[in-house]
């Protein structure tokens, strides 16, 4: 398969003219390496552009980058826990504006569901506003307090809260899709009942109360 | 989507959305359509956290969803729409020069949240503005709603797809998602809305609200309560307008750039008649009459018609055939061949491109076999007047730049090679799509070396930024001007290092805008 190698003398197997060598020159050497990564360039680039409307751009492009950061739409990282729980990074936190997406333009599973159900009417009623971010400390444990009250009174809440779990589970456990859509049915017909802002208090609240309104609670006292 | 591409995307939505939605935004980017669960389960991030990524990526028009048989709804992700985000502050610029602060601030909250009803906007430009303007002065809604309808009749501005309404909502279960419909009539039509009132000004001491729960604030109780009447109405903005518009420069800039500036005014003429009437991949513009255009020339220019007719047969004779002639009636049809102008202008990239980086030799080498088309290696060397030896070397580097590339035509079936012809040509749909790729490599290379010089710099540029306080109070009580000289010494180089890439950032931007608009008009 080798062949015939032109009696032992190196030929090539194609007009040599025609890439533009001519015969006998010396080819250029072989190269055994990538290319450099930075290699030195005998032109160098243009300047940039500059003037007014440049400037103008790039003051925009800056403040933008600044602006976003301070948008609704930019989901922070959850933070892990800390060993110690700095006073002083309460009251530092950037305050945010709420958003709520439009929920009859989204497929119906990007609705959150929330573990537990806090029953009963909230005093401060938002609608597109939005509310802010939960109250400081003894205000939250009073309203908790409050709602477990209400929650011990109400029994329909309790079943909710019931059916509630049972869907979550339902769909943890990953079911096939009919039971999820007959659980999401319940759920989005009892949603309905309910005001729009529950997506907002449960959704942003900072990690020490979320998860903590397990249904857990129900069972103990209240007092 | 090319790797480099999808870097340049990552990159863009951790800066403007975070990781979480950088995370499923480019995993959704890679996959294609994917299910809710699917991704959850690929990204391994929670289910609430992927849905909330969701409702942002589709807020922004990032990602739109679909639904597929047994109920299944799948979600895809528009790359090129990602790439757009780059170009924002040109889009608010560019609003800016046509439609003031008023539209600038209307083209920003728009592009800033995805979608707005009008009543959002119109309220939230208000208050911006008002609160730049003069102690006790207010900005009308009338005004901005003004200006929004004017963005809207010149299609700046777009609604989106309607929720579809629903006559019968209890027969059987909810769609579980809703299909959005559009008419293409109603893209562009106005609520009838009488929205009346002035920005409000926000206090001094509602600003310093870090810490300070909302709920502790006076509420804007009148505007909360009230039914908003253009509910479930959204409008975005209309970048291929944005994107026309700048073609539409870049055509007149090159026209005034081979004739006069004359030329150039009715090139511009031409295509704002054209404006509304002509789609935006048409190869070419609505004809229109030699009359019309001299009715619709700017009012300072005042050429007489046989002029006009002049100028206009120049343009059509002209080798690059930017405009072309269709007809004789009406005083001579015109048209603006928008395919082969965008065509030029690619190649003159290409072009400026070469010279700049191999020297002017090598431009005229390409410019040799772009316009013969297919050369051999010979008659490179005859046509451009170059030795050997330099043409040789110059042709193969280009080729290794794949600026250049090489065309077997065999003499026999076997395709011997030292029975082949090789001819050098150029193809421009190539070269051009690989100097995109280049642009968008060198953008994401650009934003890490930003991010990077940020990082190394941080605690310089605090110390700046406190140092910039510090001068500004001590000017407010009068300080001496060494003083201020020694502290204003304290920033040094660094920092205006940053200032260089983040320019350099912006700037290459605009490169890759003609070329994108070149490539995607030959795919239409």
């Amino acid at each position: 398969m080798a062949g015939n190698k032109g009696r032992g003398r190196a030929a090539y197997t194609f007009n040599i003219e025609a890439v533009g060598f001519s015969r006998g020159e010396k080819l250029p050497d072989v190269v055994l390496k990538p290319p450099p990564l930075f290699p030195d360039t005998d032109y160098k680039p243009v300047p940039l552009k500059t003037g007014e409307s440049e400037d103008y751009v790039l003051a925009l492009k800056q403040e933008l980058r600044e602006t976003v950061k301070r948008m609704p739409y930019f989901v922070e990282t959850p933070e892990e826990k800390q060993d110690i729980e700095r006073y002083s990074k309460r009251y530092m936190k950037v305050y945010k504006e709420e958003w709520i997406p439009d929920w009859r333009r989204l497929p119906r599973e990007l609705m959150p569901r929330k573990k537990c159900r806090k029953a009963g009417p909230r005093s401060k009623k938002a609608t597109d506003t939005g509310k802010g971010p939960s109250l400081t400390n003894p205000a939250d444990v009073l309203k908790k307090i409050e709602e477990l009250e209400k929650k011990g009174d109400g029994e329909k809440s309790d079943e909710e809260n019931e059916e509630k779990e049972g869907g979550k589970e339902k769909s943890k456990e990953g079911d096939d899709d009919e039971e999820d859509d007959a659980a999401e049915q319940e759920e989005y017909d009892e949603e309905e009942q309910e005001e729009e802002n529950d997506y907002i208090n449960s959704y942003f609240e900072d990690g020490d109360d979320f998860g903590a309104d397990s249904d857990d609670n129900m069972d103990e006292a209240t007092y | 989507m090319t790797q480099a591409e999808i870097k340049l995307c990552s990159l863009l939505l951790q800066e403007h959305f975070g990781e979480i939605v950088e995370k499923i935004g480019v995993h959704l980017i890679r996959t294609g359509s994917q299910p809710l669960r699917v991704i959850a389960h690929d990204t391994e991030t929670s289910l609430d956290q992927v849905k909330k990524a969701l409702c942002v990526l589709i807020q922004h028009n990032l990602v739109i969803y679909q639904v597929h048989k047994r109920g299944v709804v799948e979600y895809e992700a528009q790359c090129s729409r990602v790439l757009r985000m780059l170009r924002y502050p040109r889009y608010i610029y560019t609003a800016k020069t046509l439609y003031s602060d008023t539209g600038e601030l209307i083209v920003e909250e728009l592009l800033l949240n995805g979608k707005m009803t009008m009543s959002a906007v119109v309220k939230k430009v208000a208050d911006r503005l008002t609160e730049t303007m003069e102690d006790g002065k207010t900005m009308d809604y009338a005004e901005v709603s003004n200006t929004f309808v004017r963005l809207v009749d010149t299609h700046f501005v777009q609604r989106c797809p309607l929720v579809p309404a629903t006559e019968n909502s209890d027969t059987g279960p909810p769609p579980p998602a809703p299909t959005l419909v559009i008419n293409e009539k109603d893209m562009y039509l106005v609520p009838k809305l009488s929205l009346i009132g002035k920005g409000k000004r926000r206090r001094s001491s509602d600003e310093d609200a870090t810490g300070e729960p909302k709920a502790k604030r006076p509420k804007q109780t009148t505007d909360n309560k009230e039914p908003i009447p253009d509910d479930g109405i959204y409008w975005q903005a209309n970048l291929d307008r944005f994107h026309q518009h700048f073609r539409d420069q870049a055509i007149v800039s090159a026209v005034a750039n081979r004739m006069d500036q004359t030329s150039s005014e009715i090139v511009r003429t031409m295509l704002r008649m054209s404006e509304v009437t002509t789609p935006s991949g048409a190869p070419f513009t609505q004809p229109l009459s030699s009359n019309e255009i001299f009715r619709s020339l700017p009012v300072g220019y005042n050429i007489s018609k046989q002029v006009l007719d002049q100028y206009l047969t120049l343009l059509a004779d002209d080798p690059l055939e930017f405009v072309g002639k269709s007809g004789d009636s009406g005083g001579g049809m015109y048209v603006i061949n928008l395919h082969k102008a965008l065509g030029s202008l690619a190649t003159a990239t290409l072009e400026s491109v070469v010279q700049e980086r191999f020297g002017s030799r090598c431009a005229r080498i390409f410019r040799l076999v772009l316009q013969k088309k297919h050369l051999e290696q010979k008659q490179v060397e005859d046509f451009a007047m170059i030795p050997a030896k330099e043409a040789k070397d110059m042709l193969y580097k280009m080729l290794s730049e794949n600026f250049i590339s090489l065309q077997e035509i065999p003499k026999t079936p076997d395709h011997a090679p030292s029975r082949t012809f090789y001819l050098y040509t150029v193809n421009i749909l190539s070269a051009a799509r690989m100097l995109l790729h280049r642009c968008y490599k060198s953008v994401a290379n650009l934003i890490e070396r930003r991010q990077f010089e940020t990082k190394e710099n941080k605690r310089l540029l605090e110390k700046s930024q406190r140092v910039e306080a510090i001068i500004a109070s001590m000017q407010a009580t009068g300080a001496e001007e060494a003083q201020l000289q020694e502290i204003e010494e304290m920033i040094t180089a660094p920092e205006r290092q940053q200032l260089e890439t983040l320019k350099r950032n912006v700037n290459n931007v605009f490169l890759n805008f003609i070329l994108e608009l070149f490539i995607a008009s030959v795919w239409k």
